[in-house]
């Protein structure tokens, strides 16, 4: 009876080229998206396109702004003048702008950043970049504007600063923090590659216990409640088909993000599989308690887009749940997508299985277990 | 008539209200082995709500359903020996003809034998020369066939039939009642809810009305047919155009109209009526499209039952 089930959900997928690229295609391709945005924003690789203008047009000004663009991967553009650079910063041509005033030596602030009001974050990138830059690129320099800004307090006579000035390039500026990049996966690519896997999952899930609503309508709800075993093993197989697709398209996403993120998903593979079993069967019993409770497959339709784009939205799948406000946060626990999320991070990520992890394969579990015992009291009490 | 006396369904004083109104109210009936039993009625008189209470699909408020002592809503066993063809094509349409026969014949329990099965029941309705395509590629006729075919792979002991030569070709119409047949002589009790008056009289051994949900009236369809009309036949007449003086001499041989076109009645000595009006409609200059004298159809029973009761 199960195994009669699973093969005609799995012909019919099989024989339905939309449903494939719905369930294995695009689920990836979205998740590359969003992990292509949030992802590299997270580990500092904003790709910033900048405009300048180099007022000063001396050999330092000239050396900064080489270091710059060989830094912003050749995405740095000269300007003639300021106005030019307002308009293409204002325009968008360019995310932000840079101007370079006077002596970079004796100046007090010789570099002035142009930030458009839409894209602040672009700016302080520029800003962070151009500091870093004229350090690494400009010790000689940098060092001769801290000469400058301590020989009042040195008491320096005019002598020792010009003997200093003539030396100064052997001396490298001494840095003050270094920064050391710890190992394990990005967290973004992960919460990502957990967001899209169960929106897509509920999505597809809808769409196979939609079949339900099929049969009802075509009469064949009649010939199968002739079967052996009636209408438990009907649903039971119907579920565990909705879990072993959830499992088979979480594969597929999450070998994406391996590959292409270094998630590391074959060193965490166990508790990734049971996570996303949970997710699956999660998923399979909202969908199915969703196509039991409706008439007609326009009111399912209806009906679970908006409950999935809700789940999504306020679990976290559409904006990372830590931008979210705390209240909406502790909303969020109410859906799967926050449980499978905060799963699939721990044991990709942290890669850990604690108790927090064992808490959400439970709750995940027991969404499952609730929608398919609610859709199987549904569809026992349609008989009567 | 091949029905051995042994009972395949038995329905007892069957009653089933939704909200306010009885679908189906105090219904009695049997159908034994080898027989056809026909249901005939208006929409909503309670046909498709006594078949799915037949099959065990709904309970009942009052009464019993006993399909070979069974109880088809409990018992498995029941269930088991019951095939159903819904007037919708209830199969898996991505699916081809044979692999929804091997579902099928497996979720109604047949382990052994399952491809001997599936290969007699597509012999049976004539639908092997298909056995390898897909239902959605399927035409109409050769879906139903598929439906049918799908409804017998079990050896069902009773079979319930919704209007399965509906909208048909007269080839897959002739491949059905044939099956029909064939499932009658192989003592399958069958179920037979249609409107097709040509169904009902080459195939039913019974024919029952159903009226608001009452068992109007029962018997062999020829019975039954005398019984309601005796030696009248239904007189149609259709003119090419309206004619002023067409409607008094119809009216006079008791037919009536609608749109003054179309003129009907169930009359005495039809054929020679038949040739009376042709004549006076000619010499006055009538056009006259069609005259047809016909066996009363399934709607006039329907009516007569419901005035009978």
């Amino acid at each position: 009876m199960i195994f009669v089930m699973l093969r005609v959900m799995a012909l019919s997928l099989w024989r339905d080229k939309a449903g494939l690229v719905l369930a294995f295609v695009l689920p990836p391709v979205v998740f590359i998206v969003f992990a292509s945005v949030f992802g590299a924003g997270a580990s500092g690789k904003l790709d910033v396109r900048a405009g300048v203008v180099d007022q000063c047009a001396s050999a330092q000004s000239r050396r900064l702004t080489v270091a710059l663009g060989h830094q912003l991967g050749g995405r740095l553009t000269a300007y003639r003048d300021k106005a030019a650079l307002l308009e293409a910063v204002s325009s968008g041509r360019v995310d932000a702008g840079l101007i370079l005033t006077g002596d970079l030596g004796m100046t007090p602030a010789p570099a002035t950043v142009l930030i458009h009001p839409g894209r602040r974050a672009a700016g302080e990138v520029l800003s962070a970049q151009v500091d870093a830059v004229a350090a690494q690129a400009l010790p000689d320099v940098m060092m001769e504007r801290e000469i400058v800004r301590l020989a009042p307090l040195l008491a320096l006579s005019n002598t020792q600063l010009i003997r200093i000035s003539h030396t100064r390039t052997a001396i490298p500026p001494a840095p003050f923090v270094t920064s050391q990049v710890l190992s394990g996966g990005d967290p973004i690519v992960v919460y990502y590659a957990g967001a899209v896997s169960i929106l897509f999952l509920m999505f597809s899930a809808m769409q196979g216990a939609m079949s339900l609503i099929d049969e009802r309508r075509s009469g064949m709800r009649l010939r199968l409640g002739l079967s052996v075993g009636g209408v438990a093993p009907l649903l039971g197989g119907r579920m565990l088909w909705l879990i072993g697709l959830g499992v088979a398209q979480a594969l597929v996403l999450f070998a994406v993000a391996a590959v292409v993120y270094r998630v590391p998903l074959i060193a965490s593979l166990l508790p990734w599989l049971v996570t996303a079993i949970c997710a699956a069967a999660a998923s399979g019993g909202i969908a199915l308690l969703l196509a039991a409770a409706c008439q007609t497959r326009e009111q399912a339709q209806t009906i679970s887009t908006f409950v999935i784009l809700i789940l999504a939205a306020v679990g976290g799948s559409m904006a990372p749940r830590f931008l979210m406000p705390a209240a909406l946060q502790a909303i969020g626990w109410l859906t799967p997508h926050a449980w499978v999320i905060e799963a699939y991070q721990a044991v990709l990520w942290r890669r850990v299985v604690d108790l927090r992890v064992l808490e959400a394969w439970l709750v995940l579990a027991g969404f499952g277990a609730a929608g398919f015992i609610g859709a199987l009291a549904i569809e026992r009490r349609r008989k009567l | 008539m091949q029905a051995d006396g042994s009972v395949v369904l038995r329905v007892s004083r069957a009653s089933r209200r939704y909200g306010g109104v009885a679908a189906l109210d105090d219904v009695s009936l049997e159908i034994s082995s080898g027989e056809v039993y026909a249901l005939v009625g208006r929409n909503g008189a309670g046909k498709s709500t006594f078949a799915k209470a037949a099959i065990g699909a709904l309970a009942l408020d009052e009464g019993s359903v006993r399909v070979l002592d069974g109880d088809p809503t409990r018992d498995h066993a029941a269930r088991r020996v019951i095939g159903v063809a819904p007037q919708e094509i209830a199969l898996y349409p991505h699916m081809t003809v044979e692999e929804n026969l091997h579902a099928f014949a497996t979720l109604a329990g047949v382990r052994e034998g399952r491809a001997e099965a599936v290969r007699e029941a597509m012999d049976a309705a004539a639908c092997t020369g298909r056995a390898d395509q897909r239902i959605d590629h399927l035409s109409g006729g050769w879906r139903r066939r598929a439906n049918i075919a799908a409804a017998i792979v079990h050896k069902p002991r009773l079979l319930v039939l919704d209007e399965p030569t509906e909208g048909l070709d007269a080839e897959t119409r002739g491949v059905l009642r044939r099956l029909i047949e064939t499932l009658r002589t192989r003592r399958t009790a069958i179920l037979l809810i249609s409107h097709d008056a040509e169904d009902v009289a080459s195939l039913a051994d019974r024919v029952g009305v159903l009226h608001a949900g009452r068992l109007a009236v029962e018997g062999a369809p020829a019975v039954l047919m005398q019984q309601a009309f005796g030696a009248r036949q239904e007189l149609t007449v259709r003119l090419g155009a309206h004619a002023p003086l067409a409607a008094p001499i119809l009216n006079g041989h008791g037919l009536s109209s609608q749109d003054g076109l179309s003129f009907s009645g169930l009359i005495d000595d039809a054929p020679a009526q038949a040739l009376q009006i042709d004549q006076a409609l000619r010499a006055a200059g009538i056009d006259v499209r069609e005259l047809a004298v016909r066996p009363p159809g399934i709607d006039a029973l329907i009516d007569w039952a419901g005035r009978t009761r």
